[in-house]
């Protein structure tokens, strides 16, 4: 059988003295796509942020495999040129950073690591146009400063741009439809969707159901006190829909 | 008469006391007199006060009680001596003059422990002379349910009184208490007496004092005033100062943030005209990880007068996870009126958020313009504006009956 | 007085007749300083009577004066009377190769790609005429600027060939009483450059000190002097890109810059002098007065300066505006790693009506680093309808450096509106994270967002030198990341 692409075994993590993922496995394979859910207050955000490795989390215990390989011993750059990328909530601001010199930046760094030649400019612009069209994101919007005054649309579409140039193995998307409206949402969902071609994976974590009626899951999960309490498919999204987390809060 | 160093007799008092007093002259004879190369008195003049017919100031005359419209614990000191009227209190509020004080060890822990005069002549000469003041000690876990409230009062007569005030402020673990400083004349306009005061306060872990004030002094008067503050873990010293009077003011607030989660919220109004020039200096000292500190200070000036704002938010190396922010506006109302402004960072650890802001601009003409067109007098539009512009600073005292009784103390019909 | 004067110009030319100055040739200048060692330099670089005479006048005064104290600066007390303040004692210790040069400034020159001769001329191992005809390529540009009318020499040659024209202006913006370096600067002052721009001309190219590398040895005392008559513009570049290695421990510079009316001048300068090492050995004094006078109605000053090299920098680009709705503007990058030291900012003299003035700088501290940004904006009372506004961010990169805001506000005429604003932070570990998230090492993406942060300096740079200066932010910043 081929290695899985992540495994997560008996992970246990916290932020100071509090432990917040308590215990929590899961392994994805080449090709599918996972959707984690959960209540406010689970630690969906912990967990993504250990996965990529975010300075002030402390992981007390368990691995996290990735192609094989130790991911919790890699830096977060090494983590995102081995591919593992994480699809923020609230993409930050860098004010006076050109949004094409980071992305150029960025997809230079990860084909750097892969023993790809550098991209130089021309190549680079032609990219970027190509997969931003894709995702109705005009030149006007890359040349102003890294999401500084973008909108939360903006800012997801911009997300979505990146995961599309970096090509990574593994997408995190960590509550992509926070503060989206349906169109802007259906775009982002269309960006994602393009990127399932058998070979990469995907883990959605996501507290309603509205994005998994885009981006259809292969295996749901239920996320309560650092974690995962209940397995099932796409249905179980739906049951959670209807039901709330009521349930599985007053497990513990 | 004298000037400002007049003989004192003190050998015959505790040997601490005397030492203390003997360090406080010889800090005051090492800096001299601020001259115009003195940078903490680059905008703020203080060659008038530097005269020698002063009269020190040692009776207090008769207390003439006032009319004051919320409920407190009063205090009156006349002529700069405390009366030695202690109001009953309620248990767990401990209070004795100065001089009672002094007798005690309670008095030598904490007397010159928070008010630096190595940089501060006026505080120099106050610790020399330490003649009168209250200690407030304030016990462990009580909340004091009305604010103390300091009135003091100069009768002005001919001569040019010398009065130096140390007041000693301790709140114990977990306390919390309010105090009111009232500064006020009653008698010749002209007189050029000199208030110089300082207080010490001294906050133990958990606790919060309160503090506005008032200065409202006559017009060819000095105020040189020094709150110098030592905030404990998770301790909060709050401070509003309203100053309208004196011809030369100084009001002086240093903050000590001595360990993590202390904060201080500091802020000031000024507002006055003639020639006065009045001052707000502040130095806030983030000595621990943790700490904060918040600032907005807000004058208007009118006729010749000029106000001064200096600023200095402090950070030491280590005192990371700080946040410290500070803002000082002015309106300038008239064409001789000015302003100067120095605020100042000093930092030295990397993790920390600050930021200080100045602006200073006249009344809006659109706004006067609107007004005008709607029915009301300019005079009167003039006023609505700046008591809006002062109105988010008053707004901040919490006490409803303190926050009427100071926006009354705001003079705004002779700019 | 009177009297004396005489006697004193042929004291002077008596010791050039034994031979005294023919010592000086021999570059056996004794150390230290006094009135014959100035009416030797004077004499050496055959002066006119009043400019030595304004020599001796600023020495004299500045005998009574004492070295400013006020600055965050902290520096070993400097031996005016150890200094040798003609000729340039630094030949004798110079390298006769490249082998002999510091490592570390050979690795910045890589870095920078600057080709190897002219590394061989930063580091001090030949002199420029080795590489460049300087004097053709001089020739070139001068008759280039000729057909327009613009002066382009160097001070000593205007003093010889438009004396009235400095005679003029020197000293007219910047007083030898000014301050303790400009005092002594005008006494002592060696070479540098001097512009004019006549009127209604606007300069067909930039000018620079530097075609990249210092055309001319201008040494401890530099003294520029620039005019721009009615209507004229002029952009001024001053500095190199590659840190130069230098032996003279004091620099101590003037600029002085007159702008008349609707004229403009763009004075851009990147400082890179040698900072010292990483434990803080070594390393220039930068003591310099930088000022120009806004003189004519709608006249306007822009200074853009990167700051990176020196140990101790001592800096405050001012702007005098007089004329009516002048403009001054300051836009300031400063950098300081390591043990390096700099109080510098801006001075804003509005004097003018509806004269308006911008102060954008961002300071960036660093390993044991200090740093102050120091300014002044002054509101005279018949300065009617001014307009200012100030934004100082300082970013500090590890937590032994120390960053310091100073502003000085002075309103005197209440039309004026001023706005000031200062931050302090460091880099945020959320952008730090998503850099590093999207692959981009930290090292990079440190200097990632330092740049961001510099953009609004940058961009008011002429395009070569931002590159040139983008580079220089990243490789001072080195080591200062982990």
């Amino acid at each position: 059988m081929a290695t899985p692409l992540l495994e997560i075994e008996n992970l246990h993590a916290g932020v100071c003295d509090k432990e917040i993922i308590k215990g929590f496995n899961l392994t994805i394979n080449e090709g599918e796509v996972h959707a984690i859910m959960g209540p406010n207050g689970a630690g969906k955000s912990t967990l993504s942020n250990v996965l990529c490795g975010k300075a002030g989390y402390e992981v007390t215990a368990g691995s996290v495999r990735f192609k094989g390989k130790d991911l919790l011993r890699m830096s977060p750059e090494e983590r995102a040129r081995e591919g593992v990328f994480l699809c923020m909530q609230y993409p930050v601001e860098i004010p006076g950073v050109p949004t094409t010199a980071f992305l150029k930046h960025s997809v230079n760094a990860v084909r750097k690591h892969h023993n790809l030649l550098e991209l130089d400019t021309m190549e680079f612009i032609k990219m970027v146009r190509e997969e931003g069209k894709k995702l109705g994101i005009d030149g006007e919007m890359i040349k102003r400063p890294l999401n500084v005054g973008f909108s939360g649309g903006e800012k997801k579409r911009l997300e979505t741009l990146q995961m599309s140039i970096l090509k990574p193995a593994l997408s995190i998307l960590d509550e992509a439809d926070s503060g989206l409206d349906i169109d802007a949402l259906k775009v982002v969902a269309e960006g994602v969707n393009g990127l399932r071609d058998g070979q990469r994976s995907m883990l959605v974590i996501t507290h309603y159901q509205r994005l998994l009626n885009y981006v259809v899951p292969d295996f749901v999960h239920v996320y309560a006190d650092g974690r995962i309490v209940k397995s099932g498919t796409k249905e179980l999204a739906l049951e959670l829909e209807e039901k709330g987390y009521a349930e599985f809060v007053r497990e513990k | 008469m004298g000037g400002l160093v007049q003989q004192q007799d003190f050998d015959a008092q505790a040997p601490w006391l005397s030492a203390l007093r003997n360090a406080g002259l010889q800090a005051f004879e090492k800096q001299g007199f601020p001259t115009a190369r003195t940078e903490a008195w680059k905008y703020t003049k203080p060659r008038a006060l530097n005269v020698d017919d002063y009269v020190l100031s040692v009776a207090g005359g008769k207390t003439e009680k006032e009319e004051i419209p919320f409920d407190c614990y009063s205090f009156y000191f006349n002529n700069g001596v405390f009366d030695g009227n202690v109001p009953e209190l309620p248990d767990g509020v401990e209070v004795m003059s100065l001089a009672q004080a002094a007798q005690t060890d309670f008095a030598q822990d904490y007397l010159g422990q928070a008010a630096d005069v190595a940089d501060k002549p006026f505080a120099a000469l106050n610790q020399y002379y330490l003649s009168s003041g209250v200690c407030v000690h304030i016990l462990p876990f009580v909340q004091l349910d009305k604010p103390l409230l300091f009135i003091n009062h100069t009768l002005a007569g001919e001569t040019n009184l010398l009065m130096n005030l140390r007041n000693l402020i301790v709140v114990e673990n977990g306390a919390q208490a309010e105090l009111v400083e009232y500064f006020h004349y009653t008698g010749t306009v002209k007189s050029r007496y000199l208030t110089n005061i300082v207080n010490e306060v001294f906050l133990a872990p958990d606790s919060v004092l309160k503090h506005y004030k008032v200065q409202a002094e006559a017009f060819k008067a000095g105020h040189i005033a020094l709150t110098a503050v030592n905030a404990e873990k998770n301790a909060f010293y709050k401070s509003l100062t309203l100053q309208t009077g004196a011809d030369i003011a100084r009001n002086e607030t240093h903050v000590k943030l001595l360990s993590e989660q202390a904060g201080a919220e500091v802020d000031a109004a000024y507002q006055m005209n003639g020639w006065a020039t009045i001052d707000t200096t502040t130095d806030i000292e983030h000595l621990a990880p943790c700490t904060h500190s918040e600032q907005l200070v807000k004058g208007v000036v009118g006729g010749e007068a000029k106000g001064v704002f200096q600023g200095k938010i402090h950070i030491a190396p280590h005192a990371v996870k700080t946040e410290g922010r500070q803002l000082h506006k002015a309106l300038l109302l008239s064409d001789k009126a000015e302003v100067d402004a120095k605020p100042e960072l000093e930092i030295f650890a990397d993790d920390v958020k600050c930021s200080h802001g100045a602006a200073s601009g006249e009344l809006d003409e659109e706004q006067l313009f609107y007004m005008q067109s709607r029915g009301i007098g300019r005079e009167t539009a003039k006023q609505i504006l700046i008591d809006a512009y002062l109105e988010e600073l008053i707004a901040k005292v919490e006490d409803e009956n303190i926050r009427k009784w100071i926006k009354l103390k705001i003079k705004t019909d002779n700019l | 007085m009177q009297k004396n004067k005489p006697e004193i110009a042929d004291e002077s030319g008596d010791k050039y007749k034994y031979g005294f100055v023919t010592d000086i040739d021999a570059d056996t200048v004794p150390k230290g300083l006094n009135e014959d060692i100035i009416r030797l330099i004077s004499a050496k670089k055959g002066e006119p009577d009043w400019l030595l005479e304004f020599r001796l006048k600023a020495f004299e005064h500045w005998q009574t004066m004492e070295e400013p104290t006020w600055a965050k600066l902290a520096y070993d007390k400097i031996g005016y009377q150890d200094l040798c303040y003609y000729s340039a004692p630094k030949q004798k210790v110079a390298p006769t190769s490249l082998e002999e040069v510091d490592k570390e400034l050979l690795d910045t020159y890589e870095k920078l790609g600057i080709p190897l001769k002219e590394q061989e001329v930063l580091a001090g191992v030949v002199a420029v005429d080795a590489v460049f005809d300087s004097v053709s390529v001089a020739t070139t540009y001068r008759a280039k600027l000729a057909e327009k009318g613009v002066i382009f020499c160097s001070i000593s040659e205007a003093v010889k060939e438009y004396p009235d024209l400095v005679k003029k202006y020197l000293g007219s913006v910047v007083p030898y009483t000014d301050n303790f370096f400009a005092c002594l600067n005008s006494a002592v002052f060696t070479d540098g450059s001097f512009v004019y721009i006549p009127q209604g001309v606007k300069c067909p190219m930039e000018l620079s000190t530097y075609f990249r590398i210092n055309a001319k040895n201008t040494g401890q005392f530099e003294r520029t002097l620039i005019v721009a008559d009615d209507e004229s513009y002029v952009s001024y570049l001053e500095g190199c890109t590659a840190p130069q290695r230098d032996e003279n421990q004091l620099h101590a510079a003037i600029v002085e810059i007159v702008v008349m009316k609707d004229a403009e001048v763009k004075y851009s300068t990147v400082q890179n002098w040698y900072p010292g090492d990483k434990d803080g050995k070594g390393g220039v004094y930068n003591f310099v007065t930088k000022r120009a006078a806004c003189r004519g109605a709608n006249s306007k000053i822009s200074w853009t300066q990167v700051e990176t090299g020196s140990a101790v920098t001592w800096k405050y680009p001012s702007c005098i505006l007089q004329g009516d709705n002048s403009v001054g503007e300051f836009y300031s990058v400063a950098i300081t790693n390591n043990h390096q030291q700099a109080d510098t900012g801006t001075k804003m003299i509005h004097i003018g009506r509806n004269t308006t003035s911008k102060i954008i700088s961002k300071g960036i501290s660093a390993g044991f680093s200090n740093q102050t940004y120091r300014g002044l904006v002054k509101v005279s009372p018949s300065a009617v309808g001014v307009r200012n506004y100030s934004q100082c961010d300082s970013l500090l990169i590890g937590s032994n450096c120390g960053s310091h805001t100073v502003p000085y506000i002075e309103n005197r005429n209440k039309t004026a509106v001023i706005e000031h604003e200062a931050t302090t932070s460091k880099i945020s570990d959320e952008q730090l994270f998503y850099c590093q998230q999207r692959g981009i090492g930290e090292e990079e993406a440190v200097s990632l967002i330092v740049n961001g942060f510099c953009k609004e300096v940058m961009q008011h740079l002429p395009m070569e030198f931002a590159i040139e200066a983008a580079k220089l932010i990243n490789i001072s910043l080195e080591g200062s990341v982990g």
